[in-house]
């Protein structure tokens, strides 16, 4: 084969209809997905061990994948589809989700979206028409910095630390501390002021504080209005619902579960890093971490404090091209 | 003289005082004994009712394991039974254009019919071309009506959708049948149905990593017992198995007939249980789960159970090789017969 580079095919890969690759275990759900996306070019597989292969070949737009199958995870098809074919958006599409599935699905697969069946066909079919048009007009971007780039954003762009447990504060700070500008606050006024005073390319949070205050609204704003930071969330027990919701509308960018590992807490915020340095420099890219808040989430987030929604709406926006509001 | 009087009645004074002392003392221990005696009533009548609240705890967890696994094996049919309703609906609307269409060919071709009376030449030449066109649109109209594939989708996404149904109709009679929720009490059971039932509740701990290997005998000889309860004993037995083995693994399930009556092994190619553990398996609250993973009643409850029902139960276990629990169950032939 001569052309191996994907990313430029013979054919304009943004004609036509879009090309989505469905895969899942059980063929009627196939059939099925196949009939309401018949409008679509739409491939499917019982096999997940060839869809990387498909998913490259056919260069799809869309992978909707099924969580369990007798071979293989969705979740590990989905790593392979982002290592091998990055330009296609992900979703996963699951009858039962157990916490393992959800967490590596944001760690692993870093999936778009997450879909419990039985499905809403409305709503599906807006996703992926939608996570399609994101594949053309968005280019996929990784997160791995050169030793320079990395030296660059380290210096320039700040980390911030979203945490009112003491001890874990004095952990992360060891494992930080040397290596990143990190800052600390306990509350998410204090949040708030880091991010208006300085460059905050990571923001690393608890779900809720001791004191039972819930961030997940905050992170969800956070991201709605400027989807170019990374958010990585550690906390002490997830429950699998809290982890999709803050998958679908606050696009976390890595999950981890306490006692905080140096080892995955430093690669998580390089790659981190990384991600927010590549977006500044490729600001279209920033489409595919974008948020929609759910109505639920839009209610919640009226009860927020006044100040606080408007001042996360009118945060500086520091990327060239991104408007840092997006409605 | 009148001193060994005074003697004797001091004697005998002080022997009635001892006497009535350790009356007294009696007494007194007699109602301390009472008092204790009630005490412990008290005590146990707390302990009976923890026991019962414990167990019942530990019921409401099976049935979240239960919920969660059968709302997993429901949502798939339901996925797609659900969204092949809606789309067949829509496949029968764009089916409808196409016999709309139909119908005006075949308008047009009538009118020509009408024209032709009132003809002169120029308009006769017309005529032709009209009805040219119009069998010509008739003829796409009719191979389009006859080529689409729209019914046979159609009626493909329904007997998907009559498959689904049926597979969830039988899901929900499974599961009826493992809660037994329209007949509490003592019943003639057939142990493949109860092994069945339990094996697809437990298809979500089970169905990613663990193979299923069922060696169930035909015709086994029905028991009597507490459906209910049975069920729960292969669903903690299946259960124990699958969280033996850590990754893959292969769940042996046995039914057969012995002499005494009915046998059902769960044999798996797990951990086995080490030496120093294995007679503490049965006792109540031992675990060597994490402090909140497991209640250490499990095993418990299964040996209360078994043994309420006259049975029992036989371990062998190998280390790293696997564990097999028997559960050995009096038949209905059997049992001694009482009449």
């Amino acid at each position: 084969m001569l052309g191996q580079d994907f990313e430029m095919p013979a054919a304009d890969p943004n004609r036509g209809p879009l090309r989505v690759l469905f895969i899942d275990d059980e063929a009627r759900i196939l059939r099925a997905l196949k009939a309401l996306f018949r409008d679509l070019e739409v491939y499917f597989t019982t096999e997940p061990r060839e869809a990387p292969a498909l998913a490259l070949k056919h260069n799809v737009d869309v992978v909707v994948c099924d969580q369990r199958m007798p071979e293989m995870l969705g979740v590990d098809v989905l790593r392979e589809i982002r290592e091998q074919h990055p330009r296609a958006m992900r979703i996963l599409l699951t009858g039962y989700s157990d916490l393992k599935a959800v967490l590596g699905s944001v760690n692993e697969g870093e999936v778009y979206r997450f879909v419990n069946k039985p499905w809403i066909n409305a709503d599906l079919r807006a996703l992926v028409l939608e996570a399609g048009e994101i594949a053309r007009e968005s280019p996929a971007i990784g997160d791995q910095l050169s030793p320079n780039e990395q030296n660059t954003a380290r210096s320039q762009v700040g980390v911030l630390v979203i945490e009112d447990d003491t001890t874990v504060q004095q952990r992360l700070r060891e494992i930080l501390q040397p290596h990143y500008q990190v800052r600390f606050a306990s509350t998410a006024e204090r949040a708030l002021q880091v991010l208006e005073q300085h460059e905050t390319g990571v923001v690393i949070s608890e779900t809720a504080t001791n004191h039972g205050a819930d961030l997940t609204l905050m992170l969800k704003a956070l991201k709605q209005y400027h989807p170019h930071i990374a958010t990585v969330v550690i906390t002490e027990r997830a429950n699998a619902q809290t982890v999709i919701e803050l998958i679908n509308e606050g696009q976390v960018y890595r999950m981890l579960i306490k006692p905080v590992r140096m080892g995955s807490c430093r690669l998580s915020v390089d790659s981190a890093l990384g991600r927010y340095w590549k977006l500044k420099q490729q600001p279209k890219a920033v489409r595919r971490y974008g948020v929609t808040p759910s109505e639920e989430t839009v209610r919640a987030q009226t009860k927020l404090p006044n100040s606080l929604l408007s001042r996360i709406r009118s945060l500086p926006a520091r990327l060239f091209g991104v408007g840092g509001v997006r409605i | 003289m009148t001193v060994v009087l005074v003697i004797l009645v001091l004697i005998l004074a002080g022997a009635a005082a001892a006497l009535f002392w350790r009356l007294r003392q009696a007494e007194a221990a007699k109602s301390q004994l009472a008092a204790e005696h009630q005490q412990a009533e008290v005590e146990l009548k707390q302990l009976q009712s923890s026991q019962a609240q414990v167990i019942h705890t530990t019921k409401l967890a099976s049935l979240g394991q239960m919920v969660a696994g059968v709302a997993h094996e429901l949502n798939t049919p339901l996925g797609f039974v659900k969204s092949n309703v809606e789309v067949v609906g829509d496949l029968l609307d764009d089916y409808r254009k196409l016999v709309k269409d139909y119908d005006v060919a075949v308008q047009l071709c009538q009118q020509p019919v009408d024209l032709m009376f009132s003809a002169d030449k120029e308009s006769l030449d017309k005529l032709v071309k009209h009805v040219e066109e119009s069998r010509r649109r008739l003829f796409e109209a009719r191979r389009a009506v006859e080529k689409s594939p729209l019914l046979n989708e159609a009626k493909e996404l329904l007997a998907d959708s009559r498959d689904g149904i049926t597979q969830l109709a039988s899901l929900v009679q499974n599961l009826k049948g493992f809660a037994r929720v329209d007949r509490d009490g003592m019943d003639l059971m057939d142990v493949n149905e109860g092994v069945e039932s339990a094996l697809m509740i437990a298809a979500h701990q089970l169905r990613d990593r663990i193979q299923v290997v069922r060696k169930l005998e035909q015709q086994v000889p029905r028991v009597r017992g507490m459906p209910s309860q049975l069920n729960q004993v292969f669903l903690n037995l299946i259960t124990n198995a699958a969280q033996a083995m850590e990754d893959e693994g292969t769940l042996t399930v046995t039914t057969r007939s012995s002499e005494s009556g009915v046998e059902i092994a769960f044999a798996d190619t797990g951990c086995g249980i080490p030496d120093d553990v294995l007679p503490k398996i049965f006792d109540p609250f031992f675990t060597t789960k994490a402090p909140g993973e497991g209640t250490g009643l499990g095993l418990s409850i299964v040996h209360k159970i078994v043994k309420s029902h006259g049975g029992s139960i036989k371990v062998r276990t190998t280390p790293n090789r696997g564990s097999e629990f028997t559960v050995m169950l009096p038949s209905e032939a059997a049992r001694p017969t009482l009449h």
